[in-house]
Order: structure tokens, then C-alpha cells, then sequence
């Protein structure tokens, strides 16, 4: 039975390619184009696995994860961030959201840096769904 | 000098006793001779400034003495003692310039007056002396500060790096220094003296020079200006220059001109500008770069979603695949138009054409882009344009980008949650101008992106720009013979408008096929 996977992002044909992923790797796509329909679909549909971009419109991915993480019921759903934006970089970020007084948020589950391979991210998703 | 120093020559004891003991008692140190021999060898010794002689002696006599010790010290002053009838001697004695003569039998108030007389001669000579001595003194310091300042000129003309010029009356050159030399290139032995200064300053400076010479009048020189000159190799040199009638109580003596090389300068200024277009090409590369990997990543994720969705059988997912694939190719396309638009100058090709469907056609290629992400493209014809002769691709490319950049300014507006709206208007203008105005209550620029908007490749969209966009247009406008204008605030949004001339429709038959 496949599990749901929510590719959070605005790039409209990356958001194809991932979905034909997790749909060849067996599971079930989710898609939304910013934070904010992405926090929306986190509540509505619960899924098992984030896919998130970190530039975005509106809600950016930096703050989606760091909502995500600080929630409770949600920081136990896998993260896996796919971005152009380097992992140090995106690290850096979180750790300066603490300094207004949030708290620390442990590291994603997976980073994958754009342009990202089919098998690449195939490969996470099994090692993390399975 | 010892001045109370006196010499008493004479053969008679009786008077030389008298004498010293009549002096003594005035004052003064009294040495005797009893012959002029003696006399003149204590002279020597002692140099007393006053002799006192008698006129006649055995052996060497006044008339000797008194050549003698003139001989020895043209100052020193000699009273001549004389007898009844020594008239002949005491005559030659004054062509000898004696100082005084004392008659025998010698009076007290006589030889007081006597001796009064020659102190005062010896008084005067000293003045005159130290007159002398100072005004050959001060005529020496003069002379020496003469010399030092003119010295300090000359090394100031000789080493100075700019080229230091002068010219007599005539115009012919009198000072030309290192400076000149370097620059001109003409060797010194050719110029000075030889040559007047057309052989050496551009026209335009000599018929000023000319003028200011022939007329006695100053010339407007004096401001530093850029005038390049001509070397002896032929080479143009960039210098700055300033120059001077010179006057001397109102009459024209000469004239002078100073010329700074600025071929160093030049050659930095050059070099300033090639590094930074330099880095600015490196920007240009890396950045397009960067966007045609994003399109090969595009292209390649078409790609593998095609070929999953032919394995699949799966028609959805072909049609999602093949629209990926367009996209990227048409990302590319408009980048290698862009590209040639930059690179290489364009003549307007105008024909007739609608510019209110150029309008509507643009806006309708970028209404789904828009859609997507919920902004509204407001359209604004103005129905009073008609069919006109312009350049369509022009227009076409130039609305492209403006539409494209004010969707762009919308979807990064992340803070706020308005209404996005980008308007699209044409209107007819005065002087056969037509206006294209696309704005949109976006994220708004800083006076930093304002500034850099036609300047360089410069793109705020990372990834997703290229920064040629606007460098296009503006290109475009202006060969065109537009004008583009911008107004932007930070948070409020962005209006850009251009301006371009446009022709009445042409009738067909008039168009020569």
C-alpha cells in the first residue's frame, strides 16, 4: 500500500518530475505550490513524507520547516528538503530563527541538492517509507 | 687699531723728549725714532695708526718715510714736521698725501689740532670702509639669493614632470624642460631657440598665443583644460594644459605653457573600465550559465516524466511530460532572442501592425503564468491607436520582458496579502509617440536595483534570471527612438513606461512590394 508523499513547491515542472517519482516508486503525490497551501495540505491530508523546496512565494520553505518541526503532532512526519539552496545555507537559517527565541529544530531527514536524479530520490523515499 | 698709538720720528732729541712727554701726558703711547730708518722698521712692528716726522733728516728722510709707510698702510696718517723754508718738501710732501703739516717750533694747540684732524680722517676712512665692506657684503647676499632662487626655479622647471614651456615676445621658445621633452619627444637641442610654438602646441592653442602676444592682452588659458597633442613620433598625447601670457610692467615679455601628461591616468581609467566589464562578462557567463543548467535540468526532468509516462502508457501523463519539454525550449529560445537582441545592433524593421493586439498578444502568452499564481493581468487599450507603422518584434519583445519582470515583482511579494494586479495600457501620446505602460503593485525596488536596472546583466531573481531582460529592452527602445522611464517604491510596486515613435500606417501600394 503506498503512503502519501507532499512535494511542496512552485516550480510547476519540478513539481511533475517529483510526483512521477514518488508515483514509479510506489506511493501517492501530493502537491502544493507554496508554504502556505503546503501547511494547509499537512493538516488536511496528513501525509508520511515532506518534499520541500525552500524558495518559494509566500511562505518560504525555511519557515514551513521550522513550523513543522516546532508542532508536536507534526514534527514526527520525515523531511526531505530538495532545493537549489545549499544545505549549510538552509542549516544556518534554522539556527538563526532560534535566535528570535524559537526553539531548536533537529536536522531534515534528507537533503537533496537540485538538479536531483530520479534513483537519488527514489532511493530516499524507500529508505525512509519502507 | 690702537688709536692712542703714536710714532715720533726725528733726529733732534730735544723735540722727540718734548714731544713724548707733551703726548704722554694727552693720552697717548709714544714710540721715537731718531731716524726715518728706524722709524719705518718700528712702523712695521707696530703699525701705530699716526706718524709724526720731521721733514729733514740724514739718511732716509720725511719725504721717504712718508712713501714708505703710505706704502705700507694707505690709511695710516702722517703729520709732517717742517722747518723755515722747507716750502718744495712740504708741497710734495701733501702730492704724497701727507695729513698735515706742524711748523717748528712745534705750538701745543697746533699739534692737538693736527692730531685731532687725522683721527678724524682715520675715523671717516674706517666708516667708509665698513660702508663699503657691508654694501660688498649685502651686494654679495643679494647676488647669492639671486642666484639661490633663480637656481631653485630652474630646478623647479628642470624636474618637474609636467612639460614646462616658455616663449619670448616673439613666440619663440626659450624654456623647455624634461618634461616637455617627454612629452613632446623633441630633444632640447632642437627646440630652444630654434623653433616657435606652432612647431610644438596643437592649432587652437597657437592661434591664442598668437593673439595674446601680438595684441599684448592676457589669454583665457589659465583654466586647466584636456587638449591633446601631437608628439614627434606621431602619437596623440592626452594632456591637460594651462598656460599664461606673461607681462612684465604691462609689456608683453613672453609667454608660458604647462602641459600634465595624462597617459597614465588614461591607461588606468582604461584598464579601470576593461577589469570591470571583465568582471561584469564573468557575472553575464555565470549567471547564464546557471539558467541554462535550470533549463538542461527542465529538460531532462521532461524527459524522464515522457519516458515513464510512454512505458505507462499513460497519455496524462505524456501531455505533462511534452508541456515540460516545451516549456524549457521555449525558456531557451527566448533566452538565445534575448541574447542576440543584446549582442548585436539591430535596425528596426517597421511594418504595419496593430500595437493594441501586440498588446493583447503578449498579455494573453502570459495570462497562464499569472493565473497560476494569483495575479491578474488588467489590459488598458487605447481605442484611438489604430494600424501603425512601427517595428512589431520590438514592441512585441519589449512588453514581453516588462509583463514577464512585473509578474515576477508580484509572485516574490511574500510579505503582504493584496490583490496582485498587473496593468497592461497603451495611449497615444503628442508627437506621434505612443506610450506602453506596465505596472504592478509588486515588491517594489531599492534605490541600489533602481540604479543598477539598465547598467549591467543584473538579476534580483537568482536562479530564475538571467539580467538580461531589461538591458534587451532598453536596447531595443533606443534603437528604436524611444525612450524608457521607471518608477518604483519598495513595496508599493513598479511602473514602467516606454515611449516610442511611431509612423501612419503605409498605404500597401506606396510600399514598393
Amino acid at each position: 500500500m503506498g503512503k502519501k508523499v507532499l512535494n511542496v513547491e512552485d516550480d510547476a515542472d519540478i513539481r511533475t518530475f517529483v510526483s512521477t517519482i514518488v508515483e514509479e516508486t510506489g506511493h501517492i503525490p501530493i502537491l502544493a505550490k507554496d508554504g502556505e497551501e503546503g501547511m494547509q495540505k499537512v493538516r488536511g491530508e496528513r501525509p508520511d513524507l515532506i518534499i520541500l523546496d525552500i524558495l518559494m512565494p509566500k511562505e518560504s520553505g525555511i519557515k514551513m520547516y521550522h513550523e513543522l518541526k516546532s508542532d508536536p503532532s507534526l514534527k514526527n512526519i520525515p523531511v526531505v528538503m530538495l532545493s537549489g539552496v545549499s544545505k549549510r545555507t538552509f542549516l544556518r537559517s534554522q539556527v538563526a530563527l532560534t535566535e528570535f527565541g524559537d526553539e531548536t529544530v533537529p536536522e531534515p531527514e534528507a537533503y537533496l541538492e537540485k538538479p536531483v536524479e530520479p534513483e537519488d530520490l527514489s532511493e530516499i523515499l524507500n529508505k525512509i517509507l519502507s | 687699531m690702537n688709536m692712542s698709538k703714536l710714532l715720533v720720528i726725528d733726529d733732534e732729541e730735544g723735540i722727540r723728549r718734548m714731544l713724548t712727554l707733551s703726548l704722554s701726558s694727552d693720552g697717548y703711547e709714544v714710540l721715537t725714532a731718531p731716524g726715518g730708518e728706524e722709524g719705518i722698521e718700528l712702523f712695521k712692528d707696530e703699525s701705530p695708526p699716526i706718524v709724526l716726522t720731521d721733514i729733514k733728516m740724514p739718511g732716509a728722510d720725511g719725504i721717504e718715510v712718508l712713501k714708505r709707510v703710505k706704502e705700507l698702510d694707505p690709511d695710516a696718517e702722517v703729520i709732517m714736521i717742517t722747518g723755515h723754508g722747507d716750502m718744495d718738501l712740504a708741497i710734495e710732501a701733501l702730492k704724497l698725501d701727507a695729513s698735515d703739516f706742524l711748523n717748528k717750533p712745534i705750538k701745543d694747540d697746533a699739534l692737538s689740532v693736527a692730531l685731532k684732524r687725522a683721527e678724524q680722517r682715520i675715523a671717516i676712512k674706517q666708516k667708509l670702509k665698513s660702508y663699503t665692506d657691508d654694501l660688498e657684503n649685502m651686494v654679495q647676499i643679494a647676488t647669492e639669493e639671486v642666484k639661490r632662487r633663480s637656481e631653485f626655479q630652474n630646478k623647479l622647471i628642470t624636474t618637474s614632470n609636467d612639460a614646462i614651456i616658455a616663449t619670448d615676445e616673439k613666440g619663440t621658445v626659450v624654456i623647455y624642460n624634461q618634461g616637455a621633452e617627454n612629452i613632446f619627444r623633441y630633444p632640447r637641442s632642437e627646440i630652444i631657440r630654434k623653433v616657435s610654438i606652432e612647431y610644438l602646441y596643437p592649432p587652437e592653442l597657437v592661434s591664442q598665443f598668437a593673439a595674446g602676444l601680438e595684441k599684448g592682452v592676457q589669454v583665457e588659458l589659465s583654466e586647466w583644460r584636456e587638449v591633446p597633442i601631437v608628439a614627434r613620433d606621431g602619437e596623440a598625447v592626452p594632456t591637460r594644459f594651462s598656460g599664461s601670457i606673461l607681462f612684465a610692467e604691462s609689456e608683453v615679455v613672453g609667454s608660458v605653457g604647462f602641459f600634465q601628461d595624462l597617459r597614465e591616468i588614461k591607461r588606468l581609467q582604461e584598464e579601470l573600465i576593461r577589469s570591470e566589464r571583465l568582471a561584469a562578462t564573468g557575472q553575464t557567463v555565470a549567471s547564464l550559465a546557471h539558467y541554462i543548467k535550470n533549463i538542461l535540468n527542465g529538460l531532462k526532468g521532461g524527459t524522464y516524466v515522457l519516458n515513464v509516462a510512454l512505458d505507462r502508457n499513460n497519455t496524462d501523463k505524456i501531455k505533462d511530460g511534452w508541456a515540460m519539454i516545451e516549456r524549457n525550449v521555449e525558456r531557451i529560445s527566448e533566452l538565445v532572442l534575448d541574447l542576440l537582441a543584446y549582442s548585436k545592433d539591430r535596425k528596426p524593421e517597421p511594418e504595419n501592425c496593430f500595437p493594441n493586439e501586440i498588446m493583447e498578444e503578449v498579455c494573453a502568452l502570459m495570462d497562464g503564468r499569472a493565473r497560476e499564481h494569483d495575479i491578474r493581468i488588467v489590459r488598458k487599450p487605447d481605442p484611438r491607436i489604430g494600424e501603425a507603422f512601427m517595428d512589431p518584434r520590438a514592441i512585441h519583445r519589449s512588453l514581453l520582458n516588462l509583463v514577464s519582470n512585473a509578474i515576477d515583482a508580484c509572485i516574490f511579494d511574500s510579505t503582504t496579502k493584496k490583490r496582485w494586479l498587473v496593468t497592461v495600457e497603451t495611449a497615444m501620446e503628442k508627437d506621434h509617440m505612443i506610450r506602453f505602460q506596465v505596472a504592478d503593485n509588486g515588491i517594489g525596488m531599492d534605490n541600489r536595483t533602481k540604479e543598477n536596472l539598465f547598467s549591467s546583466p543584473f538579476s534580483t531573481k537568482g536562479e530564475r534570471g538571467t539580467g538580461l531582460g531589461l538591458l534587451v529592452t532598453e536596447k531595443v527602445v533606443r534603437e528604436n527612438g524611444g525612450v524608457i522611464n521607471v518608477a518604483s517604491e519598495l513595496g508599493k510596486g513598479t511602473s514602467f513606461a516606454i515611449r516610442l515613435p511611431y509612423r501612419e500606417a503605409q498605404n500597401k501600394a506606396n510600399m514598393g512590394g
